[in-house]
Formats: C-alpha cells, sequence, structure tokens
C-alpha cells in the first residue's frame, strides 16, 4: 500500500478508536454491562491494529509516525488501565479509565491533523493536558457524590499553558549569523557578455490591463508590457541579458525572479531578501549571463500568489550559439507556457484549439512551462515523442516515448522533441481536448487522432534514459545534510497563529535558515506528510536527485507528492541568501517558505 | 453563576447552528461560483474552521453550566462529526486514488458523504440546541 494510502488508514483506525473508547464510555456510565463490554473489546482490537498499522508506517520513515509514538503509548497505557479495571472491579470503577482512554484516543486522532511533525514537548505538555481536563470533568459529572477536582484541574491547565507557552516561544537563534563579509546587494552580475556573445536588452513594465484571450475571453490581468504571457526573453549562450522592470500601476510591488536560472543573488528577484519590491514609478535593472542552455522563464515574487496568477510572467530561453532554431529555419521550436487564467487553461494565449502547420519531416520542439500552483499531465498524441530536457537540463539518451503523460510540476518545464510525421499530432493539457490544445498537421486536411488519452500511465523520468556520470551522487560524503518535513498544522506565519503550511512544524518565518559554507556538498531530504502535492523550489541552484536509474535529473521544482521521500543534492557554489520554498504559491503564502544562506552574507533588506 | 453561563451555552450553541447553516450556504456559494477558482470555496473553508472553535467552546461552555453529562456528551457530537469531514476530504482523495486532475469513482463515492455527514452534524447540533434552551428554561440548579 502506498504511504499516503497507510497515513489514511491510521486515521480512520484512530478515528475508530476514540469512538469505540468513548462509546464504551459512554456505556459504562449509563450502567449498561453488556454494552460496555462489547464496545471494550472492540476498543481494544482497534488499538491493537492501530499499533500495526503506525509499525508498518515506521517503516516508510520515521517522520511518518513520530507524534503517533507519544499518542499511541498514552492510548494503550489507559486502556489497559480500563481493561484492568473493567475486569477486576466492574464496570461502574470503570467509568473514568474508559473516559481518559476515549480522550487520549480523541487526542491522537487530533494530534496529526493540528501539530503533525514533529510532536515537541510543549505539544506534548498541551495534549496532556487536555486529556486531564477532559477527564477530570467527565470523572465530576458522571460521580454521584462531589468530587474535588478544582485543585487538580488547575494544575492540568498550568501544564496546558506551560506546554503553550513552550511552542510560543521563539526558536533560539542557535544558527547566528555569525559576521558578515558580504551583503547580498554586491553580489551582482557581470556587466560584460562572455567572449563571442552580444549585450540582449529588454525592458519590461508591469501594469494592470485587461487582456484577451484567443477565444474572445476578457481577463483583468496583471501583466509585463500589457501582454500575458510576457514577452519572451531569448539569448544564445554566452549573452548578457539585461533587463529594466519599471512598475506602471501594480501597487502591492513587483520583482522579477529567473525560475531556475543561476543567477548571482542580487539578480534573483526576491523582495525583502535580495532587494526591495520596485513600487509604481520605481525602477530596478537585471543584469546576468546567459550561461545556462534551456527552457527557463520568469515571474514576480512580489506577493507572488497573486501576481502570477493574474499574468505577471513570461519565457526565457537560451539556446546554444549558432542554433538553427534561432536562426529560424527548417526546425519549429514552441515555447507553451500553460497557465490557468479565472479556471481558464490556456497554452500561451490560446484557451481553445491552437493549429500549427508544419511540413512532415520537420524537428519539432515543444517548451512546455507550467506557471500554475497545480501540476498539469502533458499528453501527446499522433506521435512518439523523446523528453530531451527538463527543467532546462539535457537528459542523457532520451528513449522513445509513446501512450505515456508527461508530468509538468507547478513551475516545472519539459521540452518534447520529434520529427514531424505525416498525420497530425495533438498536445494535451490534463487529458481534456476541448480546453488548451495544440494540434500541429502536415495539411490542413490532415485526420485528428482520436485517443482517449485519461488511462495514460505517467512517464517515469526517475528511470527514463540511461545513467551519466554526475560530478556527485548518493554515496558521496556531504558537508549538510538537510531534511525538509511538509505538512499542514497549527503555526504562527508572520507571527499570526494559522492553520499552516509548515516545514518542520513550523511556517514562515520562524523556520530556521539552511546554512552553508560556500563549496560545501549538500543533501537534503523532502518528505511529505499532507495530503497535497508540494513542488519544491530552491533558488539560485538546481539539485541533482539521487537514486535516478535512468538519465541524471537535475532539477529545479520537483513535486513531492503525498507521502513522498525525496533526496537530493547541490554544491553550494553560489553564494547569497536564496529563497527555499514550494512553488505552489499558496502554500507559500501559508507559511511554506525558508531561506538557505551562506556563511557570511547579510541582507540589508526587511524581509530577513 | 449557572444561570448565567446556561444562557451563554445557548447563545454559543446558536453560533454554532448559525455557522453549521452558513456553511452549506457557503458550499452552494463555492458549487455554483464561475469561474471555479481555487478561491471558491474560500468562504467554506473559512467557516469551517471557526465551527470546530465555536463546538469546542460549545462543550466548554457546557460543562460550566453544569448541564448533565448525557447533555455534555451530546454537545461533543458535532465536534467529533466535524472532524470526520475533514478525514472523509482525506480518506476519500487517499484511498480513492483521486490525482489533483482527477477524482475516480471510488473517490467520489467516499467524498459524496462530506454532504450527509454534514446533514448530520445540522441534526445533531438541533438536538443540542432544543436540551440547551430546556436546560435554561428550567428551574435553576440547587445551589452546590
Amino acid at each position: 500500500m502506498s504511504t499516503i494510502g497507510l497515513i489514511a488508514v491510521d486515521l480512520l483506525v484512530a478515528v475508530a478508536g476514540a469512538g469505540t473508547w468513548l462509546g464504551a464510555a459512554v456505556a459504562a456510565s449509563s450502567g449498561r454491562a453488556r454494552a460496555t463490554s462489547i464496545l471494550a473489546v472492540s476498543a481494544v482490537a482497534v488499538t491493537l491494529t492501530r499499533v500495526a498499522v503506525v509499525a508498518v508506517l515506521a517503516g516508510r520513515g520515521w517522520w511518518f509516525v513520530q507524534e503517533k509514538v507519544f499518542a499511541l503509548p498514552l492510548v494503550v497505557l489507559a486502556g489497559t488501565v480500563a481493561a484492568v479495571v473493567l475486569l477486576t472491579r466492574g464496570v461502574a470503577a470503570a467509568v473514568v479509565p474508559l473516559y481518559a482512554t476515549g480522550f487520549a484516543a480523541s487526542v491522537g486522532v487530533l494530534s496529526p491533523l493540528l501539530t503533525g511533525y514533529p510532536l515537541g514537548l510543549g505539544q506534548a505538555l498541551a495534549s496532556l493536558s487536555v486529556v486531564a481536563v477532559a477527564t477530570l470533568v467527565a470523572w465530576r459529572v458522571t460521580s454521584r457524590s462531589t468530587v474535588p477536582i478544582t485543585r487538580l484541574l488547575g494544575a492540568a491547565v498550568v501544564l496546558g499553558l506551560v506546554g503553550v507557552g513552550l511552542e510560543a516561544l521563539p526558536a533560539s537563534s542557535a544558527d547566528g549569523h555569525g559576521p558578515i563579509r558580504t551583503v547580498v546587494s554586491d553580489l551582482r552580475g557581470p556587466s560584460t557578455p562572455a567572449p563571442g556573445g552580444s549585450v540582449r536588452r529588454f525592458a519590461l513594465a508591469a501594469q494592470k490591463t485587461r487582456v484577451t484571450l484567443a477565444s474572445g475571453a476578457a481577463v483583468e490581468a496583471w501583466t509585463y508590457n500589457g501582454t500575458t504571457p510576457g514577452p519572451e526573453i531569448t539569448a544564445q549562450e554566452g549573452d548578457l541579458i539585461e533587463v529594466t522592470l519599471t512598475n506602471v500601476d501594480i501597487e502591492s510591488g513587483v520583482t522579477l525572479h529567473w525560475h531556475g536560472y543561476d543567477v548571482p543573488n542580487a539578480e534573483d528577484g526576491a523582495p525583502g531578501v535580495t532587494q526591495e519590491a520596485v513600487p509604481p514609478g520605481g525602477r530596478y535593472v537585471y543584469r546576468f549571463l546567459a550561461d545556462q542552455v534551456g527552457t527557463y522563464w520568469y515571474h514576480t515574487h512580489q506577493v507572488s500568489s497573486e501576481g502570477v496568477r493574474r499574468g505577471l510572467f513570461g519565457a526565457l530561453v537560451v539556446r546554444p550559439r549558432g542554433d538553427v532554431a534561432e536562426a529560424g529555419r527548417d526546425a519549429v521550436d514552441l515555447t507553451l507556457p500553460v497557465h490557468t487564467y479565472d479556471g481558464i487553461v490556456a497554452l500561451g494565449q490560446h484557451d481553445g484549439v491552437q493549429e500549427v502547420t508544419v511540413d512532415p519531416g520537420t524537428p519539432v520542439r515543444l517548451r512546455l512551462i507550467n506557471t500554475d500552483n497545480q501540476p498539469h499531465r502533458i499528453s501527446l498524441v499522433g506521435t512518439e515523442f523523446r523528453v530531451v530536457a527538463v527543467d532546462g537540463y539535457d537528459l542523457h539518451e532520451p528513449g522513445p516515448v509513446g501512450g505515456a503523460a508527461v508530468r509538468l510540476p507547478a513551475g516545472g518545464r519539459a521540452d518534447l522533441a520529434f520529427p514531424m510525421p505525416a498525420g497530425a499530432v495533438a498536445l494535451l493539457v490534463d487529458d481534456d481536448p476541448t480546453r488548451a490544445t495544440l494540434r500541429i498537421a502536415g495539411d490542413a486536411a490532415a485526420v485528428d487522432p482520436v485517443v482517449d488519452t485519461v488511462g495514460w500511465p505517467e512517464l517515469d523520468l526517475l528511470s527514463y534514459g540511461t545513467p551519466a556520470p554526475t560530478p556527485f551522487g548518493p554515496d558521496s560524503s556531504f558537508d549538510r545534510d538537510f531534511t525538509l518535513v511538509l505538512d499542514r498544522g497549527l503555526a504562527l506565519v508572520d507571527g499570526v497563529p494559522r492553520f499552516a503550511q509548515t516545514v518542520n512544524g513550523l511556517g514562515y518565518p520562524n523556520i530556521p535558515d539552511q546554512r552553508v559554507r560556500e563549496g560545501d556538498l549538500v543533501r537534503v531530504t523532502v518528505i511529505n506528510r499532507s495530503i497535497e502535492t508540494h513542488p519544491w523550489h530552491l533558488h539560485g541552484h538546481r539539485v541533482l536527485v539521487l537514486g535516478t536509474t535512468g538519465s541524471p535529473l537535475w532539477l529545479d521544482t520537483f513535486d513531492v507528492r503525498p507521502g513522498e521521500v525525496w533526496r537530493v543534492a547541490f554544491r553550494a557554489d553560489n553564494p547569497g541568501i536564496w529563497m527555499n520554498h514550494c512553488h505552489n504559491l499558496d502554500h507559500a503564502r501559508e507559511g511554506m517558505v525558508l531561506h538557505l544562506s551562506y556563511e557570511g552574507v547579510g541582507s540589508p533588506h526587511a524581509g530577513h | 453563576m449557572t444561570l448565567v453561563m446556561r444562557r451563554v451555552y445557548v447563545v454559543v450553541v446558536g453560533l454554532l447552528l448559525a455557522s453549521g447553516v452558513l456553511q452549506f450556504y457557503f458550499a452552494a456559494v463555492g458549487a455554483f461560483t464561475r469561474p471555479q477558482t481555487d478561491d471558491a470555496f474560500s468562504l467554506h473553508l473559512l467557516n469551517g474552521r471557526i465551527f470546530p472553535l465555536l463546538a469546542v467552546l460549545a462543550i466548554g461552555a457546557a460543562a460550566l453550566a453544569k448541564a448533565p453529562g448525557r447533555l455534555i456528551g451530546l454537545t461533543s457530537v458535532p465536534l467529533g462529526l466535524v472532524i470526520l469531514q475533514t478525514l472523509i476530504i482525506v480518506v476519500g482523495n487517499a484511498i480513492g486514488g483521486a490525482t489533483e486532475q482527477r477524482t475516480t469513482p471510488l473517490a467520489l463515492a467516499i467524498l459524496g458523504l462530506h454532504a450527509i455527514n454534514g446533514m448530520i452534524i445540522m441534526g445533531a447540533t438541533s438536538a443540542v440546541m432544543a436540551r440547551a434552551r430546556a436546560l435554561a428554561s428550567a428551574s435553576p440548579a440547587p445551589a452546590r
């Protein structure tokens, strides 16, 4: 069974446990001996089942069960007492122990939902306090005589307050910043291109614009230069890209982040970290070398959950020097950002069927970019194809793919290539031929391939292509080892208590920085305990996925699905302070953001 | 004191009932919102967090109002059922094998129970309301 399946089964069994223990307690307090016995026996059986489920889940990783290893022994202990009392002293005497077990089991249901990983001392004390208070009240209410519970109740409440206090304390600043030798704003890009390259200048003005999609649907968009997607920024390897950003009327401010491009820190466009957001009337110039060939994209990083959704993004494509596609001959090379505008899915600006005519035999390259918060499934009907690059990085010996869909994580890219066949080819988003679709045909009369792609399996990139040497791998010795457990729970986000998207139980900005020294080889383990997918995105570095059996995978965005554990590694070779966050930008807003910071680097900006 | 707490208890349960009614209203708002964006159900989600908080307050108010054990137990039923509401979503998606893009018939069969359980929650909350009012209008408890 999948790990997320086990997590779900565990929750079900936990609820059944709480229900049966509480049921037994209610039956006992009404003096119904037979019902009490039946429910208590069921409760014991359910509890033993839960112990078994948790044991199996523990085999998938300690992170999945840590908080249960506190609550479950409490249930087992209280349940044993209740069972012994029930057997030796009868139903009436067992009422309070049965209630205590029921309350402990209820806390066992709530703790994975509300606190998750890791359950700290404070949360453990608060949980104990809740069980104690509820049990004392049940004791008072069910006993015929007056029981003096006031002092005990007071003690239990104090215990709970101590627990809450421990949780609310600011995290220890053990990761003290040390002396600052470099400030972020000094980490600028070069001002001259590489030998043979030229300077590519662009000007982007952020503004509110009413945009009309191909179908005629109008969208109140936020745009760069009045279009969404914004102008495609193209360059050849070795060029210097210089982009002047201005802001016409986006009150909340804008920036440009070069997604997947390992630019110098001050060019990264992370507001509050590498620069201040550009206000209306403001301006910021970005300069960096086009030293990574492939498909990338840019987007605002200020209030990005709203800004990107409304249209502040565009493609960044860097081709090898002298590439034929750049010269516009022979090959067909299409950049296709997938975006959802107000619920309407579009490929570029086409929210319906987009027709392209291509002569048979022509090499075709489709550069897909997922600019949404959710993953998309891309299916290509009518031809076999190769996934030649993922996140801008060329795969090693990619084989032909047919009858399988490519999953694009939020923020991720994939380049699909094929020679144009005689018949028509269709590219579907999320298996839906009625929505944004690209139809490529040799001539207009070509018959559309009619295939239902819903049942197509997903191409497993972890085993796609063939292995090739990498500068480091799973067996390397790592200088730093970080673990990020992603979950949902109660946490402070910007100082406000929320039902947050958490990393190691905390929300932004309380998640400790990942501190590295320049040159460190860093391994990161990312675990998803929640029921939502988290597309993980580290700025300024591409990470190597450890444990692949196919081509090496160098990614800047990888989907950690519910129950999954990903191990990735990177060389800390780009000094600065970098955002490290979930690229479901709504999740980022709800707390799932931390920083990777290099020793000796400081930021003058407010957000850090 | 007890008399005041019994009125407070009625008020809290009244708020709980109102939150429950609003939850159905917001579900309809979400279902009929076009375009069907991520924000369509934001009010339903927000109120869905307020309901359990009110449910916890109601249990506390019942205890302070010196309600009989049976009524305190009944008052905790909405809280238990609302936790079940969340579990229906979690379990439905995980065990039903649904993905971000596509639900499965099994997942939908489980997820549909969200509405049925919602009706049961309203029934239980109404029952609590009736007894809370009866308690408040009954003769004051003997002083202890």
